[in-house]
């Protein structure tokens, strides 16, 4: 499939397929829509209650007020009253209990949207409040889980642990995390003929929705078409939590015949959908002089919410990713899915992969500080390497390995071992501001790990002017891949990109996706289009051989034209005569990710086609009179393969740095003890903004690197592996705390590093310092 | 004269409204009216900058461009001015403005949902300024945020705006707009359909009428507090009085002894002034929420909610600053200690409106401040403090500090000013003032910080003052 076409085009910077159209606002996203004649507008109802049972939902002054044309309720479901993408447990709304703070109870349709937002705070609903479970100390306590705890396991951690040299145990929490994408949560629903429905909604998964709208209204899938141009961002938040929108919307669409929209206000956004999950967990590790670890044992627990969504994959994620790019012979983790009265926490860029590398280097930091060796150090002895320690504890054989040179060149490049000691001097210097630094690999397996879903298909048409449309499974959210999938089309037919349009994700042309998602929509939608294209150029290949009896091995398309052996065309003519004989122009394409099998139940397996690398020096600043801190400087070195598109790739790696970076240090979700977030909206909820960028950003591209496998152009995809590259600005921070101990410390210091926990923090170390003074 | 007609330029075109609703906000009329769906949604409370919108406003003989957030002004906020949309930057649908043009070629976007609001940051920034510098650049889109992209793309395209051509068709247009601009500048605006009233008058007699006739009106000035109860809450304002648009109530004034500011002086152009006399005030301006709540976001407002995280509050405590309550029986000046009476409560009464606000010069005195939140950029306080000393031999001769998010309302810290009073400079009186800390606070938990954190950051503020000072070095981050 990667076989080489033509010239390679790949490697420049295209802008995005939609700039021009983004900065001149001329870019249709759901709510731009043009609305149809007689559209109404939604709502949703809720209580403030993470548990409770309900008694009686008085709707009469919902009725009542001013505007409103339909309300719903769980009685207008004709079908099955649940958006549960695997499990089951997600229901539009609930029949008897409310399981969570903000869990959807009713909608209603108006003629504003102000109107149906003002009507449904008017309902009147009577209930009886339930203890609820909140937190996860709490949900291990009372012993509450979306499933059995899962063991698993690799060699004997414990006899390891036991024989080792040094010993350490302690704990670790990383927080959750909003997704924030600019564009909220909206659907807009379309009455057609015969009870159909069309769907325009902003979603990751337009498949998933179309069978469950389906489910939802008794009707087979063939019923309802779903399509999404673009969305205004996703970052998991959109794989699964778009799905209760176009539900609500198409129910109130089927309740009134009428088009209906649903847009989410961005404070019912938050409260309503899930989020990262946040982890915590205990271990006990067991290591040499050298930092070499024998064993660890972990218990990791993370909060799930009320209901499954993707929290077993998610976990199972989290699990892969527990070694990073550490080989660790004797392993052990109990993982604990806990069942708490919070939205369903779902999947967010890296989708726990992030919070199980967390765990692991939170360990190794430690070892560090109790051998009093640069973290660097303990980091490079625990490395998978080439000949041997190369098989992970799922029993994975990695065949890709470069983290050893990627991380050498990174230490070379940014003069990591220099800045150290300055670092040192300064703080030495300073008592009040203190810096710190550190250095974090990344290793990040791309695949869906529930192998099925490691398929795509596409949709590919050559109208009889040359023009071209494409069409596949994936969507664009922002993550370029309408522009990566149009470069590979346009690379394989010799074509500029003017001539080719990727249209809109839609479940009329490519039906049974998968969710753009697990980083892998160019890698298996960008396979399928390819394949669509050959097989057209196979009917071409054909109609050639019968008409001009010529060769037509190695035939090159290139500059608008198809060159045989000893012939060649414009391209638009032969397409032209193609058809005029009577040869089809168009064809569906089909990927499926070779070699990647899994066995869940004993845990072991290939479940990735491939890794992807890199690594990340951070320089932070900290006051620690007040706590706040400021990233002076990052240095990224990223592995992307051969890149379809550099100017893509670099933007992946550095937006989702950043995204990685307020994860860990400023974004901080909040509930109260009741269960109510208090953090739902951006004056309380804070994402990075411009200030917050490193003050020297250096990202460059792993020079060498090249996907082994046969993926596209030897590209590796650049969605989810960048984000965990931010973990170097959280352990920079721990160092700068640490070193008001002199570094005879390490901090005890949960994800993310607020300017609070970073002072709580540095008290403790002072405390300490006083203690030991006498 | 009197008219019940918005009147806006708009692509060159006078556009006149009629029987709007006062509580529509621009957004909501560009995207659901105009059908104009380039400005986007991303909060409707201020916070996100993804319904940017650029306005003209006649200055002289001249039009200042300012970015607003379109989703908490009302549409009769608009009135008199020039309204320009992303849709409105490029010269014909084939071209596109040179923001766009290195928005574009610098891969600023991504999901490109917040691109519309950057562009328009960024156009503000293009039309106002001639250098595009570090600073420029990052106090144009603090009010951004943008989810993707990580904004170095977004810095870069700024960057690139250095030398670029400037004469755009807004440049070209310019005379023809400041005419259109003149002929619609003229009317009080009034608006009373059957359910809501808005009113907009020219000077401060007609204001006062008003007041006096419907003392229940809410005042609106910036709209960036009063607009969240309509847009957040989901109330309606029923009568509204504006004073937007009373150039007497639009002045900073200076003599020996203090600057004044009028009340409807947007912070932006206070920030300007302030820089020169307490450059600590204006370091907390520009961390004041964005260029785009400070084009109109007003001091007077900031007084008037009398939050206890009002940036501007705990400083002008300490400076001792009055303020000017006026009604229609005539003016009283007042200091501001003693203005504020519980959360959210003041002591001004129905009729009456704050005129000014009078900031003593201390030319003796260092005056510091500092705020703490969890972003650097357009974010509210955990804690501000304000320090303003006076230091004669070593001897604290003159001490005001006040605090704000450390009680209901913003306050002086009276116990611990006691404490330093007349004490030696050093170390050890200011760590002996820090206990009596305690007893002018007792601060709460709440989202943006634990008690004890206030409380222990209150206390490492005023030591930070003083190593300030004594070392004469600043310790910051963000320096
Ligand atoms: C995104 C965002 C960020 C923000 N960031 C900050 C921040 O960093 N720091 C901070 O302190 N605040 C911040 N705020 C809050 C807000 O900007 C301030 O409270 C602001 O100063 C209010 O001024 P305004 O002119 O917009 O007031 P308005 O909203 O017009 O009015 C506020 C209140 O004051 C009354 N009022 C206004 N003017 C007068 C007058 N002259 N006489 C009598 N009553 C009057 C009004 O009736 C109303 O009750 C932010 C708000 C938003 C939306
Ligand atoms: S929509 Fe977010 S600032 Fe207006
Ligand atoms: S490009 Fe997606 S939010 Fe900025």
């Amino acid at each position: 499939m990667a076989k080489k076409n033509q010239i390679n085009i790949f490697e420049e910077s295209k802008p995005h397929e939609s700039g021009k159209k983004h900065v001149n606002g001329q870019a249709i996203y759901t709510d731009d829509i043009l609305e149809p004649e007689g559209t109404l507008y939604g709502a949703i109802g809720y209580i403030k209650e993470s548990n409770a049972l309900i008694n009686k939902i008085d709707l009469t002054d919902v009725y009542k007020s001013e505007g409103v044309v339909s309300v719903v309720t769980e009685e207008d479901i004709p079908g099955i009253n649940d958006v549960g993408p695997v499990f089951p447990g997600d229901p539009i709304f609930p029949s008897k209990k409310v399981e969570y703070s903000g869990q959807p109870l009713f909608a209603v349709a108006a003629t504003s949207t102000e109107l149906a937002r003002k009507a449904v705070l008017k309902a009147k609903i009577k209930y009886k409040k339930i203890k609820s479970i909140i937190s996860i100390k709490d949900a291990l306590l009372k012993k509450s889980f979306l499933v059995k705890p899962k063991i698993i396991s690799k060699g004997n951690a414990s006899k390891s642990i036991r024989d080792s040299k040094n010993y350490l145990s302690g704990n670790f929490y990383t927080g959750s995390q909003e997704h924030f994408y600019l564009e909220g949560q909206i659907s807009m629903t379309v009455p057609l003929e015969d009870g159909d429905f069309l769907v325009y909604t902003s979603t990751q998964h337009p498949s998933e929705t179309q069978q469950i709208l389906a489910k939802m209204l008794n009707q087979s899938s063939n019923t309802i078409s779903v399509v999404v141009r673009r969305i205004g961002g996703g970052f998991g938040g959109k794989e699964t939590q778009s799905f209760i929108f176009a539900a609500i919307s198409t129910l109130l669409s089927y309740k009134t015949n009428l088009p209906v929209k649903l847009k989410i206000d961005r404070d019912d956004d938050i409260i309503i959908t899930g989020k990262r999950h946040d982890f915590y967990s205990e271990y006990e590790v067991g290591f040499e002089n050298d930092g070499k670890i024998n064993g660890v044992k972990i218990k990791l627990a993370s909060r799930c919410g009320f209901s499954p969504d993707l929290s077993l994959a998610i976990n199972d994620r989290a699990l892969f990713h527990i070694d990073n790019t550490y080989f660790i012979p004797n392993i052990t983790v109990t993982n604990y899915l806990c069942k708490t009265n919070t939205a369903s926490n779902t999947a967010f860029r890296g989708f726990g992969g992030p919070q199980g590398m967390m765990c692991i280097e939170n360990i190794i930091e430690n070892i560090s500080s109790k051998l009093s060796i640069d973290p660097k150090i303990i980091r490079m002895v625990n490395f998978y390497k080439i000949n041997k320690n190369n098989t992970t504890h799922y029993n994975m054989k990695i065949k890709d390995n470069i983290i050893n040179e990627l991380f050498n060149d990174l230490i070379t490049s940014s003069n990591y071992n220099k800045r150290v000691e300055k670092i040192k001097k300064f703080n030495s210097e300073n008592q009040y501001l203190k810096k710190g630094i550190s250095i974090t690999p990344v290793k990040f397996g791309i695949s869906f790990t529930t192998t099925f879903l490691n398929q795509a298909g596409a949709l590919v048409h050559i109208y009889t002017d040359g023009s071209v449309q494409i069409n596949h499974g994936g969507i664009e959210m922002g993550q370029g891949t309408y522009t990566k999938i149009s470069q590979i089309a346009s690379n394989e037919l010799g074509l500029p990109l003017d001539k080719i349009i990727n249209t809109s994700t839609n479940t009329e042309k490519v039906p049974n996706t998968s969710a753009s998602a697990a980083s892998a929509t160019t890698d298996l939608n960008g396979a399928a289009v390819l394949d669509a294209i050959n097989k057209i150029k196979e009917n071409i290949n054909n109609y050639v051989k019968n008409k001009y009896k010529i060769n037509t091995d190695n035939v090159m398309y290139i500059n608008e034209k198809i060159i045989y052996q000893n012939k060649y065309f414009k391209f638009k003519d032969l397409i032209k005569e193609v058809y005029l004989n009577r040869y089809s122009l168009s064809s569906t394409g089909y990927y499926s990710t070779p070699k990647i099998f899994f066995d869940p139940k004993k845990f072991k397996g290939s479940p990735f086609y491939y890794f992807a690398y890199g690594a990340a020096v951070s320089e932070v600043l900290i006051d620690t009179l007040t706590g706040e801190n400021k990233v002076l400087q990052v240095d990224i070195l990223h592995d992307v393969g051969k890149s379809i598109n550099k100017a893509i790739d670099i933007g992946q790696i550095e937006g989702g740095f950043i995204q990685g970076m307020g994860w860990l240090t400023m974004e901080e979700v909040l509930w109260n003890s009741d269960g109510q977030i208090l953090t739902h909206s951006p004056s309380t909820y804070k994402i990075p903004s411009v200030s917050d960028m490193p003050k020297v950003f250096n990202v460059n591209i792993y020079k060498d690197g090249i996907n082994i496998e046969n993926a596209i152009n030897r590209s590796k995809t650049t969605g989810e592996p960048p984000l965990m590259l931010a973990m170097s600005v959280f352990f920079a921070i721990k160092n700068a705390i640490s070193s008001i101990s002199e570094y005879k410390i390490y901090p005890k210091l949960d994800s993310p590093a607020t300017p609070e926990k970073i002072l709580t923090s540095i008290n403790e170390i002072k405390e300490f310092n006083e203690n030991t003074r006498f | 004269m009197t008219s019940d007609v918005i009147r806006f330029i708009h692509n060159d075109k006078i556009i006149e409204i009629k029987d709007s609703d006062p509580n529509e906000t621009v957004l909501n009329y560009v995207r659901e009216k105009y059908k104009k769906t380039g400005t986007k949604e991303g909060c409707a409370e201020g916070g996100c900058g993804a319904c940017t919108i650029v306005v003209g406003t006649l200055n002289k003989n001249n039009i200042d461009y300012e970015a607003i957030n379109s989703c908490i002004a009302f549409l009769p906020m608009i009135n008199g001015k020039q309204l320009i949309l992303v849709e409105d930057l490029a010269k014909d649908s084939k071209s596109l403005h040179p923001v766009q043009e290195a928005m574009y070629n610098f891969h600023g976007s991504q999901c490109g949902f917040c691109t519309p609001g950057f562009v328009m940051s960024l156009f503000a920034m293009f039309k106002n300024n001639y250098i595009y510098d570090d600073e420029t650049i990052k106090d144009s889109i603090s009010g951004n945020l943008c989810r993707c992209t990580g904004y170095n793309p977004i810095i870069k395209a700024a960057k690139s705006l250095n030398g670029k051509n400037k004469s755009d068709k807004f440049f070209k247009n310019k005379n023809l707009t400041i005419n259109l601009l003149k002929r619609i500048n003229n009317d009080n605006y009034n608006i009373d359909n059957n359910k809501r009233k808005f009113f907009s008058p020219k000077n401060i007699s007609d204001l006062k009428k008003i007041l006096k006739q419907y003392p229940n009106s809410d005042i609106l000035n910036g709209g960036t507090d009063l607009s969240l109860r309509v847009t957040k809450e989901r109330n309606n304002l029923n009568s509204i009085i504006y004073l937007g648009s009373i150039k007497e109530l639009k002045y900073i004034k200076q003599n020996e002894r203090f600057i004044e500011v009028g009340a409807s002086t947007p912070l932006i152009k206070f920030e300007g002034i302030v820089k020169k006399f307490y450059p600590d005030f204006y370091k907390i301006l520009k961390r004041y929420g964005s260029v785009q709540i400070r084009n109109v976001a007003t001091i007077s407002g900031n007084i008037a909610t009398a939050s206890p995280i009002g940036d501007t509050l705990p400083i002008l405590l300490s400076l001792n600053a009055n303020i000017v309550i006026s009604d229609h029986k005539g003016n009283k000046i007042m200091p501001l200690n003693g203005f504020f009476i519980n959360y959210r409560k003041t002591i001004l009464k129905k009729g009456q409106f704050i005129k000014s606000v009078q900031i003593p010069f201390s030319k003796n005195n260092i005056f510091k401040a500092y705020k703490v939140s969890k972003r650097i950029d357009d974010d509210i306080s955990s804690i501000c403090g304000s320090f303003n000393i006076n230091i004669k031999k070593n001897i604290i001769k003159e001490i005001f500090i006040a605090y704000g998010g450390m009680s209901a309302t913003p306050k002086r810290a009276l116990n611990c000013e006691k404490a330093l009073l007349n004490n030696d400079f050093s170390k050890e009186s200011f760590i002996l003032a820090q206990k009596s800390l305690e007893k002018d606070f007792s601060p709460i938990d709440d989202v943006r910080a634990s008690a004890n954190y206030r409380k222990e950051i209150a206390k490492n503020l005023l030591l930070k003052c003083f190593l300030e000072i004594k070392n004469n070095k600043k310790i910051e981050i963000n320096g």
